[in-house]
């Protein structure tokens, strides 16, 4: 079959912030896309096809805003593909992206992903433009108050992972977050938003853009930089709601991570992996997925972030990057996992780099978390021989 | 009883606030004096400007040009009955427009009287708001009228030095559209019981699931539910899972104080009804196990009127919310996981 | 030529009801449509290796209103799915381009579009640059007129050439039973009409349109085991252009047209039958000149959008009836196309071909 290796040898992104009022939409992408270019020594005329993945338009207030941005992203007379798979859509456009590549049917290929959420109000799209809006908060809340009953963890946890991850995000220059002085106490103290998530629990509202080049086995091999190689890709979804649904460990996650693993030949991904990007957007879904991603035991996902195993510095750090509760341009958010995954493997993760990291997983999900995308990425096509 | 809304008019309303960046901002302050200008990119001129040079995506630079006020028409259609979008509310014409000094056209709206009026090659002028009016936006053009003398503009092609700060940095953009969404089949039934005090599910024939509302389909099976699935399910039961929510305040928000949302297993069915309001007790009151029943509305005051096709669940205004019975609480383990 | 395991075909294809006005959600239009899709090919949901579909939430005016159609899939267990906010030709070209992956052998695609809540003269005035054109209300019946002017003043059509694609769509939409608007119509009393968007008449633009529709894919030996006749892909591409019609260099051409069809190779054998996705009447002429087709091909044979256009659905009609022309009328080589956007902005082609 026409499979071929893929590299990723190129990585941007904007600073991520609250407003992004010094740039327009085209601004903001061509930021990230341009960061992404000059990583991979190329120029716009090198790429052969576009990717566009974003959140809802009715965040923005701009329909299929890939019309308006092809030639801004130099797609002109080129492919250029949108995609929309709720919260997991950014990882979504860094698997379309890629399968543009291993399908042969591209050399070099850029995905983008962004959101500019300032430009209008995501509790007002997701009510649906009426009053009393839950917001992902409100719809994920209770998922959280079931987990913590079914684990027996203890209330600190949450806390725990929304300082960890917010000191990760202190060191990287794009966070929109920079916390370096949080503290359990401080999050403690913070206003309770969706009992039982406090505010510092909880995932900031931000503009920004992430972008990634691919290319072919050829052009990684060849890149002045070092690769990361897509070892697998996943795509699971279910239906939102019926009797008998779990969606504090769901169905969809498992297989999605099943499916990676035994791609790549891992039995043992606490063993063999050695770093992970989740999307955790309000902090109890770190011990949540590790679980769903059967790193830990179910009941055991607590003990790792408990432990500090998902610290930086630890046996298996998630979230390097800070995460999702560091930056937030929802749409981009999860390509910007992927390409946390894929620095790393890359030795380019600067102050927040786990050291000799060789095999990377990275995930999204969406809606009601039950549309999931993972990637694993590797220093080498056999990270594990 | 009130007859069922079979048809809902909903206006999505949303104060977008659009910031300019650097090359929108240079255009749209210098608009608001009064002055169109465009860039030199790739050996031409674009007004209006873009910041990357829409053939190749390089940046366009910073080489203003000033351009117009005169231009010349090169393609025409007439809008002889504008929308509350348009901003003529009379019968007028959509145009492209090669301002003096620039290479590609720009579209804006042309305001000439009568259709028999336009033509190709017709020479127009801008005609502004009152400067105090100018706002830095596309429409501080009021539109282009029939130039008195088609002579060509003064200064056009001359180069345009910005300011090292602009005035206008960002765009309020109304976005004001109509939606007249219609209720599909299983809604209506839905509102029917609803009006009629009673709570409907409909009962999958392959796994026995229940839906509260109906949905006419099983979306496990993906078969179609047809009326012989109906079933009346008990309007009480047990609190499973809770959120209390404080309200970001954002345009139509209704809320200002925290609210709770609970979702409640129907008494001895499998189907669980999710946000749900809770009444007669404090939000930090609620507990997970805790016996409800529903509250509704007296029959004359019954209104299904706001419940649309993808309020599965919606009590609308005939369900008040759901208060406590007094009956000994259930052990929280047997119902917490039980979300949907 | 012998086929491979690298080959992919079309081998199922259903639609659904094609209405002003359904009285269904997207999600109840796509239940039955998916399941005849399924159904048509011998297989059960569970044989499905990969699901995506293309839809817009501004149709509905609600976000993630593409999420509650995943309840027409039955995806339990969890399903390989995507979605594109595209018209569903594209979502097959995802569900293309999946396959070769070469882990699964079987994919459906579909498309969805409740057109009738929402009125298209408003609606997609917020598809067009956000600083230049939204804040004028520019319309998409607008910017074709004014692309249909250029088109005139050109000198290669004249209105009557516009009418008379009108009333060769809508006769040839007698015999598609899923057609909206079909029928015998004088190309004199159509030029007689009022115009809409001068020189456009109400004829010249597409009608609105509820529907769905979905198509199977197979690869290599699975498509003769599905299909007796498959609709092999042995072409596909699609191009986009500038965004601003204004910035093109030549309006009346299809620039990305002409560049999808050379890469998807139209010019390696003649085209039995095309299906030309132009909302606009005046559109097709301009495609057919991109395409550069001679004589030979029958054009849009179904009646093509102006005689039924759902959006989100109309692209992916174009290939499910030009793989229909090889499945089942025993054609040898067609071609499907698609667009979206302002004036042709983005255009997808693709060429079908069945076994000698
Ligand atoms: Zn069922």
């Amino acid at each position: 079959m026409s499979h071929q290796p893929v590299a990723v040898v190129g990585i941007g992104q904007t600073h991520h912030k609250k407003s992004r009022a010094d740039v327009s939409i085209a601004g903001l992408v061509r930021e990230a896309a341009l960061r992404a270019l000059e990583d991979a020594n190329m120029d716009w005329s090198d790429i052969d096809a576009v990717v566009l993945g974003k959140a809802p338009d009715l965040f923005e207030g701009v329909m299929k805003p890939e019309m308006y941005l092809a030639d801004a992203l130099g797609a002109v007379n080129k492919p250029m593909f949108r995609v929309h798979t709720a919260g997991s859509v950014g990882g979504s456009t860094g698997i379309v992206g890629s399968h543009l590549v291993s399908s042969g049917r591209h050399k070099r290929v850029l995905s983008i992903a962004f959101e500019k959420q300032s430009e209008g109000n995501a509790q007002f799209a997701l009510g649906g433009g009426k009053g009393a809006s839950i917001g992902a908060g409100g719809a994920f809340a209770p998922f959280i108050r079931a987990y913590i009953r079914r684990s027996g963890a203890p209330e600190d946890i949450g806390w725990q992972v929304a300082v960890k991850d917010r000191l990760n995000g202190a060191k990287n220059p794009y966070a929109h977050l920079k916390l370096a002085d949080i503290t359990i106490e401080k999050v403690k103290e913070s206003p309770m938003m969706w009992d039982p998530l406090h505010f510092l629990e909880s995932c900031p509202s931000s503009d920004g853009a992430c972008a990634v080049v691919f290319t072919d086995e050829q052009g990684g091999k060849a890149a002045s930089k070092p690769p990361a190689w897509v070892l697998a890709t996943a795509m699971k979804s279910e239906p939102s709601t019926f009797a008998g649904r779990d969606p504090v460990s769901p169905a969809a996650a498992h297989a999605c991570s099943d499916e990676i693993y035994r791609a790549i030949g891992v039995t043992n991904p606490r063993e063999q992996i050695d770093c992970a990007e989740l999307y955790v957007p309000f902090s109890w879904y770190e011990p949540m997925w590790l679980e769903a991603h059967d790193i830990a035991a179910p009941g055991d996902g607590w003990r790792m972030t408990a432990e500090g195993a998902t610290a930086l510095d630890g046996s298996f750090p998630v979230n390097m990057s800070g995460g999702v509760l560091s930056s937030n341009p929802i749409g981009a958010s999860g390509l910007l996992r992927f390409a946390e995954a894929a620095l790393q493997v890359r030795g380019m993760a600067g102050e927040h780099q786990v050291g000799g990291a060789k095999l990377a997983l990275a995930q999204a999900y969406g809606a009601n978390a039950q549309f999931y995308a993972m990637w694993a990425v590797g220093s080498s096509l056999d990270p594990l021989g | 009883m009130p007859d069922v809304v079979r048809e809902s008019v909903f206006n999505l309303q949303f104060p977008f606030t659009r910031s300019l960046g650097s090359t929108l901002s240079t255009f749209f302050s210098a608009l608001a004096q009064g002055q169109l200008i465009g860039v030199r990119t790739g050996g031409r001129v674009i007004a209006p400007p873009l910041e990357y040079d829409p053939d190749t995506a390089a940046d366009a630079g910073t080489d203003y040009v000033k351009v117009g006020p005169k231009g010349t028409v090169s393609s025409w259609t007439w809008v002889p009955e504008p929308t509350h979008l348009h901003t003529v509310k009379h019968p007028f014409a959509f145009a492209f427009i090669t301002l003096d000094g620039a290479d590609t056209p720009m579209i804006h709206v042309v305001d000439a009287g009568s259709e028999s009026a336009m033509a190709a090659g017709m020479r127009v002028e801008a005609k502004f708001k009152p400067t105090e009016e100018c706002a830095g936006r596309i429409d501080d053009i009021i539109a282009f009228v029939p130039a008195a003398d088609p002579s060509p503009s003064d200064g056009a092609g001359e180069p345009y030095a910005a300011p090292a700060e602009n005035a206008i940095t960002m765009l309020d953009s109304f976005c004001d559209l109509t939606y007249v969404d219609n209720t599909s089949a299983s809604t209506l039934l839905w509102m029917e019981s609803l009006l009629k005090g009673q709570i409907i599910g409909q009962v999958c024939p392959m796994c026995n699931r229940t839906y509260v509302g109906p949905r006419n389909m099983c979306c496990v099976d993906a078969i179609p539910l047809d009326e012989s699935t109906l079933v009346t399910v008990p309007d009480r039961g047990v609190v499973t899972n809770f959120t209390i929510i404080t309200p970001v305040q954002y345009p139509g928000q209704t809320e200002t104080e925290p609210f709770v949302r609970v979702s409640i297993l129907l008494e001895g069915t499998d189907a669980v009804m999710a946000q749900q309001s809770v009444l007669e007790i404090p939000a930090s009151e609620v507990r997970v196990g805790m016996h409800v029943e529903a509250v509704w509305a007296p029959e004359s005051e019954r209104d299904v009127s706001d419940i649309g096709n993808r309020g599965w669940g919606s009590g609308g205004e005939c369900i008040r919310g759901w208060r406590p019975t007094g009956q000994p609480d259930e052990p929280a383990e047997n119902f917490v996981e039980r979300m949907m | 030529m012998a086929r491979t395991e690298n080959d992919i075909a079309i081998v199922g294809f259903a639609q659904g009801e094609m209405e002003r006005r359904s009285q269904k959600t997207e999600t109840e239009m796509m239940l039955p449509v998916v399941a005849e899709a399924i159904a048509s090919v011998g297989l059960t949901k569970s044989d499905i290796g990969f699901t995506v579909s293309g839809s817009c939430d501004y149709l509905s005016g609600q976000a993630f209103s593409f999420v509650s159609n995943v309840d027409a899939y039955g995806a339990w267990p969890p399903i390989n799915e995507s979605h594109v906010e595209m018209d569903g030709a594209w979502a097959l070209y995802e569900a293309f381009v999946r396959l070769m992956q070469g882990d699964i052998d079987t994919a459906l695609a579909a498309g969805v579009g409740k057109n009738s809540n929402s009125d298209a003269s408003t609606l997609y005035t917020i598809e067009m640059d956000p600083y230049y054109l939204t804040p004028l209300g520019a319309d998409p019946w607008s910017l074709a007129a004014l692309q249909a002017r250029a088109l005139l003043d050109s000198g290669r059509a004249t209105e009557r050439d516009f009418a008379e694609v009108v009333a060769r769509n809508r006769a040839s939409a007698k015999s598609n039973p899923k057609a909206q608007v079909a029928g015998d119509f004088d190309v004199d009393e159509l030029l007689a009409a009022d115009y809409v968007r001068n020189p456009l008449r109400r004829h010249d633009l597409p009608p609105t349109t509820d529907g769905c529709a979905a198509i199977i894919l197979a690869r290599g030996k699975k498509a003769y085991e599905l299909c007796e006749r498959p609709a092999w892909i042995t072409g596909f591409d699609h191009r986009i252009e500038a965004h601003l019609p204004t910035m093109r260099a030549d309006i009346t051409r299809s620039v990305s047209t002409a560049l999808a069809a050379a890469g998807a190779g139209v010019k390696n054998g003649p085209i039995d039958v095309a299906e030309i996705y132009a909302p606009f009447s005046f559109q097709e002429l301009i495609i057919r000149d991109a395409l550069d087709l001679d004589a030979s091909t029958e054009i849009n044979p179904s009646g093509g959008a102006l005689a039924t256009n759902p959006v989100m659905v109309s692209g992916l009609i174009r290939m499910g009836e030009a793989a229909n022309q090889i499945i089942k009328n025993g054609k040898r080589r067609t071609l499907a196309h698609a667009t979206s956007g302002p004036c042709l902005q983005q255009n997808l082609v693709a060429v079908l071909e069945g076994d000698e």
